[in-house]
């Protein structure tokens, strides 16, 4: 499904991507995990064709990224909590845009489809400004998976919602990857959404993968009781410079 | 809850899915002009100011009954409307991928199928509803104000068009290509590149009353030619075709080294990463 490899990023001051390699196949449910400047965003952006590799290649459903963009990008959905929506336009209308530009003629029952899923079908003729962020984020996810992608990314999901409505949104994930045998590729800063969601982990620091495995198997490697004392562990190695061994088990 | 499953993109041609993104990016603007009516003035209220201006001169000036001055004021006439024929497609594209920046819009955009060339496509798509405002616009003023009928200038008005539209589309992209490498504070080009170009193409007068230094720089121009030959049609000694050749084979080059200088500015924006100032 997803197929990177030797991917590296520099920027003027940093390297932010070290030699990242990551295969995440049809159905799988990923979490990309790490502190903040640990290399997940340029991934995902890398990944999403975004921001090209120094080094390094992707193929997502067997197309390559750098020649055959518009074809990856047709099986990939996308969905940020910091993104805005669209300024302008009502609900429906937002979706019906990226409907089309994801070459479906008429998206309306599926429009209709993803907002049941998340239970938001009465937000479908409000405006984009007359949303709270968690209703945005909402609108998102549902914008990002209306073409039934093969593959979902998404950057923080959760980040802006309350509790109940995170909630919801884990099980509408749960409900579409158990039903489409979509593959999920998600970062998060909340721990407890990834131990719901997600059946494998990777951490990232200093933009190399330090673990890969079931939430279960990567806690224990580094001797906690959970996903989170793993991120305090590394979040601490992070900090102070020349560390980078420390972020090993 | 109903099991739908999208129509496989797969199963439509390319080219017909190129046209349904471009229909959906030229909807996504004309949302923008109609919910924000402060830009409705772009396409009525400025023309039609121009057109005031530009033909209280030409009267003023054709009060004086020489010939002279009455070439001036037809050239005046036909000049600003002419003239917008540029300022609208390249205010309408650029303005296009402005609002993406204004509105954080890039990265929504940029993780879809929407090839960079279909984005175009779609913007200039409704960019031509607004050149069709904008201008009818002032031809209907200058027709009701100042009884100067445009289309008295004939057939040979569609290839000057045509060549100050393809000059106004080049402009953009190169403005586009200045706004993905610097950021939005490159947009104020959008608007003073016109400026330049104005003076220096004779929009209102023949180049020769320019000084001597720069007319080397005005003959270079393709909208020079262009506007060399509307006043042959305002002179009413019908089409320049030596003119109208060299301004649509400068207008053409005009055009390719625009896209080659977007397409290098889009390759350093995904290889720098610049899609982080609009996240």
């Amino acid at each position: 499904m997803l197929d990177a490899r030797g991917l590296v990023k520099d920027y003027r001051r940093n390297r932010a991507v070290d030699g990242v390699d990551l295969v995440v196949r049809a159905g799988e449910r990923v979490a990309l995990l790490g502190p903040n400047g640990a290399g997940k965003t340029t991934t995902l952006l890398m990944i999403l064709g975004v921001v090209s590799p120094d080094e390094g290649a992707v193929s997502i459903c067997g197309f390559d990224l750098a020649h055959q963009r518009s074809r990856a990008a047709e099986c990939v959905g996308f969905a940020a909590g910091y993104l805005p929506l669209t300024e302008r336009m009502r609900v429906r209308e937002y979706l019906r845009l990226y409907g089309q530009l994801y070459g479906i003629v008429e998206p309306n029952p599926l429009i209709d489809a993803g907002l049941e899923r998340f239970r938001i079908s009465d937000l479908a003729g409000a405006m984009g400004t007359e949303l709270s962020s968690g209703q945005r984020t909402l609108i998102g996810i549902v914008r990002a998976t209306l073409h039934r992608p093969r593959l979902l990314v998404l950057d923080e999901p959760t980040a802006s919602l309350d509790p109940d409505v995170a909630q919801r949104v884990r099980a509408g994930l749960l409900d579409l990857c158990g039903r489409d045998g979509t593959a999920l590729l998600m970062t998060s800063h909340d721990m407890s959404d990834v131990e719901q969601v997600c059946e494998r982990v990777i951490f990232l620091s200093h933009g190399r993968i330090v673990a890969d495995g079931s939430p279960a198997t990567v806690a224990s490697s580094y001797g906690r009781g959970d996903l989170a004392g793993v991120f305090l562990h590394l979040a601490e190695g992070h900090e102070s410079s020349g560390s980078q061994q420390s972020d090993h088990p | 809850m109903t099991q739908l499953r999208a129509e496989p993109a797969s199963t439509m041609t390319t080219g017909s899915k190129s046209w349904l993104r471009m229909r959906a990016i030229a909807k996504r603007h004309a949302y923008v002009l109609v919910r924000s009516p402060h830009r409705l003035f772009d396409v009525t209220l400025w023309p039609l100011v121009d057109v005031l201006l530009f033909g209280s001169l030409a009267a003023f000036v054709g009060t004086s009954g020489t010939t002279p001055a009455a070439k001036a004021s037809g050239y005046l006439l036909a000049g600003i409307v002419l003239w917008h024929v540029i300022y609208q497609s390249q205010i309408a594209m650029s303005t296009g991928l402005l609002e993406e920046t204004w509105t954080r819009n890039l990265l929504n955009l940029m993780v879809t199928p929407l090839r960079e060339i279909e984005y175009l496509g779609g913007v200039a798509l409704f960019g031509m509803v607004k050149l069709v405002m904008g201008v009818g616009v002032m031809v209907l003023g200058a027709l009701a104000f100042f009884s100067f009928d445009t289309w008295s200038l004939g057939f040979g008005l569609v290839p000057i068009v045509a060549i100050l539209l393809v000059v106004g589309w080049a402009i953009s992209l190169l403005v586009m290509g200045l706004v993905l490498r610097f950021g939005t504070g490159a947009e104020a080009l959008a608007w003073g590149v016109m400026f330049v170009l104005l003076p220096l193409s004779g929009v209102f007068y023949p180049t020769k009353a320019l000084p001597t230094a720069m007319q080397p720089l005005a003959l270079a121009l393709p909208t020079t030619h262009a506007f060399t030959a509307l006043r042959s049609l305002v002179d009413h000694r019908g089409s320049d075709w030596n003119q109208l050749t060299i301004a649509a084979v400068g207008s053409l080059a005009m055009l390719g080294l625009s896209m080659w200088f977007l397409v290098a500015m889009l390759r350093a924006f995904r290889k720098r990463g610049y899609i982080t100032r609009y996240t």
